[in-house]
């Protein structure tokens, strides 16, 4: 742990998206406290100072309604960390332990689990999640729910090709010879070797879920006004351009620089702990 | 006057942790027409030389090689990137362990052909070079060389691989042959046919071979002067009929008693490391 | 040959597997809808005589079994329900919609594979050298950002602050195109209005590139990442023993090889870029498939959401199918085996 992190600090990029993700992190914990306007997460409006450009006053500028854009973000940062822990918290779990199941005990149990993991794999993550908004209410959970149906499929797949390949080696025969479980040997011994992917993938895919959450909420299928999301805020700050440019691109920029530190975290842990792409 | 001529040869690898040194000063030299054998154990620095012949381990950046290798009078170190890919399959060329894999899989024999062939005459025609091919394959052997030039490497045995390898080495009439291991991943008959074969081509065309074996039956089969290499430093050198007659160095021992007397593949097992392998270099002359 | 048609069918009758396994997910979504299809379809204010009749319509009182049946039935014929949005049949709709979408669609994966092919060959040929370093800080850029905010800062640089492209729309007012495909860079051809193509295609470039940025920093990354495990094969040292040229090796050579497990992931790229072009076409004010999805989905218009989630997954299979059958055309393993495909 201490050795992966000493060699990920030493490449300059690895050591960026690190610490990118501690300030974007740190910065949705304490946003309450750190945000120069706390309030401006609700419904709150300041009709003397809207649609101001940046200043000393508010950094980024101000919205339609005068709230402050920079402690917006603060809060928006939350929700997007909150849904990405959360999806990835269920997605991973159950995708890892259907390829598990499918990967090791094989037979028609890996026939219809991947059957039905392809199915899910054909209809573009975003169009799946769209038609699920599309029928349910848009709110946080739903939208949490929403996304995490469309994510376990890829690690179920991910941890199927491994588990699968595994299965051959020779330790696990060498398990199954001295009369080792399915279940000991599933999660003892082919599970830990699919780790470094998994973890890999899900520093990764906090990233594709940041973008996943507010490409929902752009459209108006997430995260509903007054609370703050960084989707929302580019959707509706679009309309305002290019007068009022700082509504959409501080927020869209807000997107790009968490997501580009997950990216640069999760591609430094790919070389550090040896994982093909 | 030699084709190649090694002279103090230092090579050493930058590393994460620091560094590896790896050849700790060699002297080698090959006359014209001459076979010489560089013989070891995985690991040895046999291979890594090969490399600095043709000038490849001088594009790795972590690569850092020292002293004298001179090439038909030219010193290979001191040349330009561009100069010395020039001399790579024109002037030296080389055969690899395992023909199938060291022919590319998308790209049709006779494809890989004309590229080798435009090494010397870029505006080779598509039809002569197919012609020439045909001439080439037909000296190795192979019964129907138009079918050959049409396949991918994955249609044809092992043994036809290495046939075709063997021509293409030798289409541009180089000086120097570089034959790293040839044919120690096909079985056994086909590989001293593959020998034979080499060897009567180079004393046909006059050309000069480093034999890169870990193997002393097969050196002895078809090298002229033998090197033994031993952890990056020569250890034991001389004519081979001289040197097998009475081998001196403790690790040439080692080395032939460990070795089956059968031509065959597969690593000689040296039983014990003695610290008399470390003793200095002996030579039994011979050299230019 | 026969390699090539027994992959051919083989794919074509796993797709038909997950094909039925995409009508019953699209069917489950359609039904986990809380309340009333009907009366949600209808609004707040109709009758209970309206709901009764529309349910009847819909085949909503007999049981799932019996609703899916007739849902595919509907499907087989060609049928996918009238749209309560357009009032239109939905297939009508798609008509009308999807040539936008797959215009824009089309000129994105074109982009994405001139560019990031390229791009990865070059990191792959200097690993470790500076242009590798920046190949992946560029890669890495272009994924971290959805498509609707590349759209809205490319829109910003080039349409507003620099006016090189237009802000809006599929081509301008003044041209008056006869429909024949729906795509209009084909349409203006057919009728020989050299204009109005140029219009079409001034249109296209901006939205295309912000649609294609993600997907070319993903192959590029993918082509380097599969080229630099080409570049340790034997074969690629026999190359440069050879002296070809580093430039032939790396474009030749080491890509052919690489490419074959590239095209699957690339082709997977493309048809995600079906589903961003919900975010760019939103920017833009494209008139495509996916404004249309937006629009009945905030309706909760069922027929027209599931008739285009389905044309989407249609299209991505159709998609798959061919980069499979390039893949074996590619491929002298497959394209010469007798056996078909492994």
């Amino acid at each position: 742990m201490i050795r992966t992190l000493r060699i990920l600090a030493a490449n300059p990029l690895s050591l960026l998206g690190l610490i990118l993700v501690c300030l974007i992190t740190l910065a949705a914990i304490f946003a309450p406290w750190i945000a120069p306007f706390p309030t401006h997460n609700g419904a709150v409006v300041d009709f003397l100072n809207n649609n101001r450009a940046p200043s000393a006053r508010n950094w980024m500028g101000t919205d339609l309604v005068g709230r402050d854009i920079f402690s917006r973000i603060l809060f928006a940062y939350q929700i997007s960390l909150t849904l990405g822990v959360v999806v990835l918290a269920i997605a991973v779990p159950i995708g890892t332990m259907i390829g598990l199941l499918a990967g090791y005990i094989g037979g028609w149990l890996e026939m219809i689990l991947m059957r039905i993991v392809d199915v899910f794999l054909s209809i573009p993550p975003l169009v799946l999640a769209i038609a699920m908004m599309g029928v349910l209410e848009p709110t946080l959970t739903n939208a949490m729910l929403a996304v995490t149906a469309m994510w376990w499929p890829w690690y179920a797949r991910l941890v199927y090709s491994i588990a699968r390949g595994e299965r051959e080696e020779g330790y696990v025969l060498a398990a199954e010879v001295i009369g080792a479980g399915a279940g000991h040997i599933a999660f003892r011994e082919i599970l830990p070797n699919c780790l470094p992917a998994i973890i890999t993938k899900m520093t990764l895919d906090m990233g594709f879920v940041i973008i996943i959450a507010s490409s929902l909420s752009f459209l108006g299928l997430g995260v509903q006004p007054p609370t703050a999301d960084l989707g929302s805020m580019v959707a509706e700050g679009a309309r305002y351009l290019p007068d009022s440019w700082w509504l959409t691109v501080f927020p869209g920029l807000a997107i790009l620089v968490a997501v580009f530190g997950f990216n640069l975290l999760g591609d430094g842990l790919r070389d550090v702990l040896g994982v093909d792409e | 006057m030699s084709i190649l001529h090694i002279k103090d040869l230092h090579l050493g690898f930058k590393t994460l942790t620091g560094h590896v040194d790896v050849l700790h000063g060699i002297d080698l030299d090959i006359a014209a027409g001459e076979k010489v054998a560089l013989v070891g154990e995985s690991g040895s620095g046999k291979s890594v030389t090969a490399r600095i012949v043709l000038g490849l381990l001088q594009e790795t950046r972590t690569a850092r090689i020292s002293g004298t290798v001179q090439f038909d009078g030219q010193d290979i170190n001191a040349m330009s990137a561009r100069d010395r890919a020039g001399l790579r399959g024109t002037e030296m060329s080389m055969i690899f362990q395992d023909p199938t894999s060291a022919l590319n899989p998308m790209f049709t024999i006779g494809n890989q052909f004309t590229e080798v062939l435009r090494r010397r005459d870029p505006k080779l025609s598509k039809a002569a070079s197919h012609a020439r091919a045909t001439t080439l394959l037909d000296e190795v052997a192979i019964p129907d060389p138009a079918r050959v030039l049409g396949a991918y490497p994955f249609q044809l045995s092992g043994g036809m691989n290495q046939r075709v390898m063997i021509a293409m080495a030798l289409a541009n009439t180089p000086k120097l042959l570089l034959a790293d291991e040839p044919g120690t991943a096909l079985d056994v008959s086909v590989q001293a046919q593959t020998l034979t074969l080499i060897r009567d081509l180079v004393e046909q065309n006059g050309t000069s071979v480093l034999f890169i074996s870990h193997n002393l039956g097969v050196v002895r089969e078809f090298a002229d002067r033998v090197y033994v290499i031993y952890r990056g430093n020569i250890v034991e050198d001389g004519p081979t009929d001289a040197l097998f007659a009475n081998p001196q160095h403790a690790y040439t021992r080692a080395l032939m008693s460990a070795v089956p007397r059968i031509t065959g593949a597969g690593l000689p097992e040296v039983p014990e490391v003695s610290d008399d392998f470390l003793a200095p270099r002996i030579s039994h002359g011979g050299a230019l | 040959m026969s390699g090539i048609l027994r992959l051919l069918l083989n794919r074509l009758g796993i797709s038909l597997i997950v094909l039925v396994g995409v009508s019953m997910l699209i069917f489950a979504i359609a039904r986990i809808i809380p309340g009333d299809p009907a009366r949600i379809a209808l609004g707040p204010n109709a009758n209970a005589e309206q709901i009764a009749s529309l349910r009847a319509e819909m085949h909503l009182d007999a049981s799932l079994p019996v609703q899916y049946g007739h849902f595919v039935a509907d499907v087989l014929r060609g049928d996918l329900g009238m749209s309560l949005y357009t009032n239109r049949p939905v297939t009508q709709d798609i008509a009308q919609f999807l040539p936008a979408t797959l215009e824009l669609v089309f000129l994105a994966g074109f982009i994405m594979v001139a560019f990031g092919l390229p791009l990865g060959i070059l990191a792959a040929r200097h690993r470790g050298r500076w242009q590798d370093h920046l190949v992946r800080v560029i890669a890495l850029l272009t994924v971290s950002a959805p498509g609707f905010v590349w759209a809205v800062i490319l829109m910003l640089l080039f349409a507003f602050y620099l006016p090189l492209f237009p802000i809006a729309g599929r081509i301008s007012d003044i041209y008056d195109i006869e429909r024949t495909t729906g795509f209009l860079t084909i349409d203006t051809l057919l009728v020989g209005n050299w204009a109005a193509f140029g219009s079409a295609v001034h249109h296209l470039i901006l939205p295309a590139i912000a649609l294609s940025l993600s997907g070319i920093g993903q192959a590029a990354r993918l082509t380097r990442a599969n080229m630099v495990e080409t570049y340790e094969k034997p074969y690629i040292e026999m190359a440069q023993a050879y002296g070809f040229f580093p430039s032939r090796i790396a474009r030749s050579y080491a890509f052919k090889p690489s490419l074959i497990p590239s095209l699957t992931i690339i082709g997977l790229d493309f048809a995600a870029m079906l589903g961003n072009a919900f975010l760019v076409e939103a920017v833009f004010a494209w008139p495509g498939l996916s404004r249309y999805g937006v629009a009945v989905i905030l309706r909760k218009d069922l027929n027209a959401i599931m008739g285009t989630v389905l044309i989407i997954a249609i299209t991505f299979l159709i998609v798959n199918i061919i980069v499979d059958l390039m893949i074996a055309f590619l491929n002298p393993r497959i394209r010469y085996s007798t056996r078909g495909a492994s």
